[in-house]
């Protein structure tokens, strides 16, 4: 009685003591935000469109053939493979050193790490901009002081020429993201048991010593865990090129979304960009599942 | 190897004093343990000597070297600690090796070490383990190990036992004392188990809120014991204490404690209506059924009544109440006691500890 009376009548799945109920509104947003488009971009994926008229037809290797054979296509993979590899290189590492640096009880680092999260918090596309007005030959202060410095001349502009174009981009994300490899390594550094570090320092080893022999085999699985998070992110890098270079000059800097964006918005060519944009995934999804194999990271 | 001479040392924390004024003199070649309660200082002292506590004032010596200044890695020390911080991604092999390959030393030496060391501390068969795969005793030796292959002139033990189970507890203290016979290091060992202190130590140093309290062998302190502290400290069961005031009849003098008249040592210094604390060892206490007949005092104590017999196997432990105080005595004899029964307890006057009621001072 007592339990009718509880479920009101209700079927148990629809009771709060069943799961279903309570992972019903998070697993409706996942179906509709994240697998409906990529069962659809799929499925678009199969049709070849016509975009003089405005029609598609189902032709299942049609897209694919063109995706393999497409120059543009490779050449993004390369950008995109060199631009996620030196970001996360100099985020890697700057972000330890700069760790290292604010891993201390002494007053006021308190504050130094709570201001490293402040460029998390400025929208990416704000970010692009920001360097953009900064790279501007005429009047951007990173430009005018690469000029006083000799370093550049002004009929190159860092993102109109293509050898600094990709350069430029990168700078904006090492900016905005290395404060994020700063607070995953900062909380491993946190997290270390300091007994080792003794004995360490009792048998004769340097603080350099430690570091290679102790910190950073301890915080393997933390930095892998740090690459593999940001890693994944770089490889769908869009939004700084979309408006720092919008892919140029050239395809100097077209990365593997820019270029789905580019097929999508500008040819409305939406089943190649479909196409494309499954490929970025697929080679983020194959990546990523060799690093975790690679570095044997258990979720 | 090397003496350690440790002069007027201090450690403050902001404004918390937590060692005061410390002068320790440690010969060479000796095994002494550090001694106290939870929170006495004495593992701040220890790291102190070990180099990983600044020093806020006062000097530490190391052969008559000062070493304030001179970085643990330097120091030439070994320690282990109590939670054995052992390199949890190293083989037990590359654990004990590391102070080795940190100084480029031969690989061909550093192999002969580890083995020297494994050999001594049964580690051959677990050298390319890790340490998770290790029991505590096991973690506990690998630590040890890691220590002796340095060849230290002097070794510091944390509270190294307090992990492991009892049994271990006992095997272990006996090989780290074999292994100190063996290799007659200077050692530091601090522990807050007084029977490892009195059964491994050559010299005692028992402490208490940041100040040393008393030094000397094991022995000298337990038969001496400088205060009340330290007589309650030392001895397991610990020794019997009762509060008591001094009184005389017939020209004898008495502690009494409520209707309980204890006899005193003829060479006793105490005045009548001084306040003392009586200390009795439980060993020193003769348990009988009847009244004793060739009582060593004019006195008879009153009977006390038998709460709780534990049997040890060698001795057995009585445990009974004398005028609201709980009292223990040890008999190697085989008397069996029941509770509820009535026990003659006479103490050995030789042995009887009397402590200041104010100071807590031994008289």
């Amino acid at each position: 009685m007592a339990a009718q009376a509880k479920s009101g009548g209700l079927p148990r799945w629809l009771t709060s003591e069943h799961p279903l109920p309570w992972l019903f509104p998070v697993t409706s947003l996942l179906i509709v935000f994240g697998l409906y488009p990529v069962l659809y971009s799929l499925w678009l994926s199969f049709y070849k469109r016509n975009p003089a008229t405005r029609t598609e037809k189902f032709l299942p290797s049609f897209n694919w053939n063109k995706l393999i054979g497409d120059d543009r296509v490779w050449d993004a993979v390369q950008v995109t493979f060199t631009y996620a590899v030196i970001a996360l290189s100099i985020q890697l590492v700057l972000g330890m050193l700069i760790a290292l640096l604010l891993d201390s009880d002494r007053k006021g680092f308190g504050v130094f790490r709570a201001l490293m999260t402040l460029p998390l918090v400025v929208p990416p596309a704000v970010t692009g901009m920001m360097f953009l007005l900064m790279y501007d030959s005429s009047f951007g202060v990173i430009s005018n002081s690469l000029y006083a410095l000799n370093l550049l001349s002004p009929d190159k502009p860092i993102l109109g020429t293509g050898s600094t174009a990709l350069w430029g981009v990168i700078v904006a994300d090492v900016w905005q993201w290395t404060p994020f490899m700063v607070l995953i390594m900062l909380a491993g550094l946190r997290a270390l048991p300091r007994e080792p570090f003794e004995a360490a320092s009792i048998d004769g080893a340097s603080s350099i010593q430690s570091f290679f022999f102790l910190t950073l085999p301890m915080m393997s699985k933390i930095i892998a865990l740090a690459v593999l998070v940001r890693g994944i992110d770089l490889f769908r890098i869009f939004d700084y090129v979309k408006v720092m270079t919008d892919s140029g000059p050239g395809t100097a800097t077209e990365t593997l979304t820019a270029y789905a964006g580019t097929v999508y918005f500008k040819s409305a060519n939406f089943s190649y960009a479909s196409t494309v944009a499954l490929a970025t995934l697929i080679l983020v999804l194959v990546v990523s599942t060799v690093f975790i194999k690679i570095f044997k990271i258990r979720f | 190897m090397a003496s350690v001479k440790i002069s007027k040392l201090e450690k403050q924390y902001g404004l918390l004093k937590v060692l005061h004024s410390l002068d320790l003199e440690i010969a060479d070649g000796k095994f002494v343990v550090l001694l106290g309660p939870s929170g006495c200082g004495k593992s701040t002292l220890l790291r102190m000597i070990a180099g990983l506590e600044k020093i806020t004032s006062g000097d530490v010596f190391f052969d008559d070297v000062r070493v304030n200044d001179v970085h643990s890695k330097d120091r030439n020390i070994a320690m282990v600690f109590q939670n054995y911080a052992l390199y949890a991604h190293m083989t037990v092999r590359k654990n004990m090796a590391f102070s080795m390959r940190l100084k480029n030393i031969d690989k061909k030496i550093q192999d002969e070490k580890v083995a020297w060391a494994s050999s001594i501390l049964g580690l051959d068969d677990y050298l390319d383990r890790l340490p998770k795969e290790l029991s505590g005793g096991q973690r506990q030796r690998v630590a040890m190990g890691r220590a002796i292959v340095r060849d230290p002139d002097v070794f510091l033990f944390d509270e190294p036992l307090s992990n492991l189970d009892a049994k271990l507890r006992v095997q272990m203290r006996t090989e780290i004392k074999d292994l100190h016979q063996r290799l007659k290091t200077t050692t530091v060992y601090v522990t807050h188990d007084q029977i490892e202190a009195m059964t491994m130590a050559d010299e005692v140093v028992i402490m208490q809120d940041g100040r040393i309290i008393q030094s000397g062998s094991p022995m000298e302190i337990y038969d001496n014991p400088n205060s009340l502290f330290v007589a309650q400290f030392i001895g397991s069961p610990g020794m019997n204490i009762i509060e008591c005031d001094v009184a005389e009849k017939a020209g004898v003098k008495s502690a009494n404690h409520e209707s309980l008249c204890l006899p005193l040592p003829s060479d006793a210094k105490v005045e009548v209506g001084q306040k003392i604390f009586y200390g009795i060892r439980p060993e020193h206490l003769t348990a009988n059924k009847e009244p004793s007949a060739e009582s060593n005092s004019s006195l008879t104590i009153e009977p006390g009544v038998v709460r709780v017999v534990e049997p040890t196997g060698p001795e057995t432990h009585v445990y009974s109440k004398l005028a609201g105080q709980d009292v223990c005595s040890i008999s190697r004899e085989r008397i069996t006691w029941s509770p509820g029964e009535a026990i003659h307890l006479q103490p050995d006057l030789q042995h009887v500890h009397l402590f200041d009621g104010q100071t807590q001072v031994a008289l």
